[in-house]
């Protein structure tokens, strides 16, 4: 390959503030017209229709069988929500957030497009920050996706009632819808450093495959290494830490210490993983 | 240096400069948190003093536990709702001696909401469930979230609900109640706890029969509320168990918080007043009455050397303890670091924070 076509730093045209905008703008109806986002959407709209009509179709699972909250499906729709949600966190949501996170750089180096992306006048920092809104905003289409899919077909083939807080507190459907819409913004917010991972992993190979893979591994190797009481010293620091905290959302009155635990942890792992990225992809030789 | 050189080094520079920035805020910030603190110095004395006559009507706060008991960790095998998200054993009902021991191991949080003389709640933050035992004048109610099982009586005199985590003022209450001429009382280093100002009061035991090395009580310096316990074996610096408030505040909790109605669909069982806390479960209505008329546990010794005597047939132990037991001459001895519990061929379980010979002593002279 000839150098002419390496782009290098160095040869970036200026940079214009307004272009950052716009190309978020183009990168966020690129990512919401692409037919494999709306598969990974369809994937996860799935999991709380399987549980509904699983639970409507059946007489109703025993106490204390499956995951924490369905057997009060039954006689609450409100709870497919939450059911649904707590079956997605360990695998389903970090597998389609690691699908978008890892394709953001590497996507559009396999397509060959990213060098014409970089001669437009966005710097290799807004780059950066743009693609990662653009995985942010999937997180957040994502686990709402779930809450209001469950919603719907909770309210669709089960009564709507008062919850049942884990207190023992019973609260109206407006609060209750409120608080499953809380327990989305906790959802996303645990996903946030995942996608820090996931763009690291990007910047870092041509393969968008394997920047995937990459990070859906690393979110199952945190949750494996969570799980191992000899390893409690680093539980701390585990990106999943926290994932199932958003209970305390639950409660009344909620507990504010595990949303403002994980937002700390979060904002580590985007700062140490984007500093990464930033160095790599800021240095790199982009060269398809 | 090359090109090549220059760019891998300028490549991994922000990351590493990240990277510190990050661990430097998580190492510096507790530090911060608990830069110096100087009460007013005051004697074993003058501190126990000052928590005798404490003026604490409300407060509520977050408590952590944390025990090391040299027991595995039971949470997964006895805690009420098994393994996140995971599945339980169709008989995978606890018995309240389970619960009871799988909030000895493990790491526990709770809050503690309390408006004196006669309310109080604690809630023991479970993950993805939650216990609560609420204390509103005369009812006292316990709700457990993972079964919806709400359990009622009526308090006739101030009994607390057995079986429970408690606060670290009602922990720090048992072992202020210990203290004697066995003990060597001392007063050491101020230091913070939940942002407050604390002394810490050392128990010492001067006994060479009991397990426990130290009991340090975090005195509030204003109020002379308790604000943590922590207590390490004998030879061991590490604490093997510990209760502390993160958080606290003395404002008034809201009353509402006191106020419980058992939620539509749950389990309600009322107790009647005389009889015994854990007698709820369906299977564990045994004929305790007239067993109990028969024959007391009684305590041998006293203070930090004090032995607890079962009687026969009595009490069972949780079969998940009995497994870790071992066989010692005269029964099966279930040590931990801070508890042993004999179990004597004839049945008789004496428990105590003392040596194995000295259980074994007891149950020879019973």
């Amino acid at each position: 390959m000839s150098s002419e076509v390496t782009v290098t730093r160095e040869t970036v045209a200026p940079v214009r503030k307004s272009a950052g905008w716009r190309f978020l703008g183009s990168e966020l109806s690129v990512l919401f017209r692409r037919r494999r986002t709306w598969a990974l959407l369809a994937a996860l709209a799935a999991i709380p229709v399987l549980i509904a009509v699983a639970v409507k179709l059946s007489s109703g699972p025993p106490r204390g069988r499956g995951p924490a909250f369905l057997d009060q499906v039954s006689q609450n729709g409100l709870f497919v929500a939450v059911v649904a949600t707590i079956v997605a966190i360990p695998l389903f949501l970090p597998l389609t957030v690691g699908v978008v996170a890892g394709d953001t750089v590497a996507g559009e180096a396999s397509t060959g497009t990213l060098r014409y992306l970089l001669m437009s006048p966005v710097a290799r920092g807004r780059f950066l920050v743009v693609k990662y809104v653009g995985a942010v905003v999937f997180c957040l289409a994502a686990t709402f996706t779930v809450a209001v899919v469950g919603t719907i077909m909770g309210a669709l083939l089960f009564p709507i009632g008062p919850v049942t807080l884990l207190s023992g507190t019973t609260i109206d459907p407006p609060e209750a819808l409120l608080r499953i819409a809380l327990v989305c913004l906790y959802v996303t917010l645990s996903l946030l450093g995942l996608c820090a991972v996931g763009l690291f992993m990007s910047t870092l190979t041509d393969v968008p495959v394997g920047a995937m893979a990459a990070t859906v591994v690393a979110s199952v190797v945190s949750q494996v290494m969570g799980q191992l009481p000899q390893l409690e010293w680093i539980h701390p620091w585990l990106l999943t830490q926290y994932w199932l905290g958003f209970a305390d959302l639950l409660r009344d009155p909620i507990v504010w210490d595990s949303f403002v635990a994980n937002a700390l942890l979060q904002a580590g792992y985007i700062v140490v993983f984007g500093a990464l990225a930033y160095g790599r992809f800021s240095t790199k030789d982009v060269l398809a | 240096m090359t090109r090549t050189g220059r760019k891998s080094w300028r490549q991994w520079t922000p990351a590493a400069v990240a990277a510190g920035a990050v661990g430097a805020a998580a190492l510096v910030a507790p530090f911060t948190a608990n830069a110096a603190v100087d009460l007013p110095d005051k004697t074993a004395a003058e501190v126990l003093a000052l928590v005798q006559e404490k003026d604490v009507d409300a407060f509520s706060g977050t408590v952590e536990q944390a025990s090391n008991l040299g027991l595995p960790d039971l949470a997964g095998l006895t805690a009420p709702g098994g393994p996140p998200g995971g599945q339980n054993n169709d008989d995978g009902e606890p018995s309240p001696e389970s619960a009871a021991l799988e909030l000895l191991t493990g790491s526990h949080t709770a809050q503690v909401f309390v408006n004196a003389p006669d309310q109080a709640r604690l809630q023991v933050l479970d993950q993805l469930e939650e216990r609560n035992v609420i204390r509103n004048g005369a009812d006292l109610w316990y709700y457990n979230s993972d079964e919806n099982e709400a359990i009622h009586a009526t308090l006739e005199d101030h009994q607390k609900p057995d079986g429970e985590m408690q606060a670290p003022d009602d922990i720090a209450t048992h072992f202020l109640e210990k203290i004697d001429a066995s003990t060597e009382v001392t007063v050491g280093s101020d230091r913070m706890v939940a942002g407050r100002p604390v002394y810490d009061l050392i128990l010492t035991p001067r006994s060479t029969e009991t397990l426990l090395g130290s009991v340090t009580i975090a005195v509030d310096g204003e109020t002379g509320l308790p604000l943590g316990v922590t207590v390490a074996a004998a030879g061991s610096s590490d604490p093997a168990f510990s209760s502390v408030f993160t958080e606290i505040s003395y404002e008034e909790p809201a009353a509402d918080l006191f106020a419980f109605t058992p939620p539509a669909g749950a389990t309600v069982t009322e107790i009647q007043p005389g009889e015994h806390q854990g007698d709820h479960k369906r299977d564990h209505e045994r004929d305790h009455v007239d067993k109990n008329a028969a024959e007391k546990p009684t305590v041998v010794g006293e203070g930090w050397d004090a032995v607890v005597v079962i009687p026969a047939g009595q009490q069972e132990l949780p079969p998940e303890l009995t497994q870790l037991s071992t066989p010692v001459e005269g029964g099966q001895l279930l040590s931990t670091t801070l508890v042993n519990v004999l179990i004597t061929d004839d049945g008789h379980i004496l428990a105590g924070s003392v040596t194995a010979e000295r259980l074994q002593a007891v149950a020879a002279g019973q």
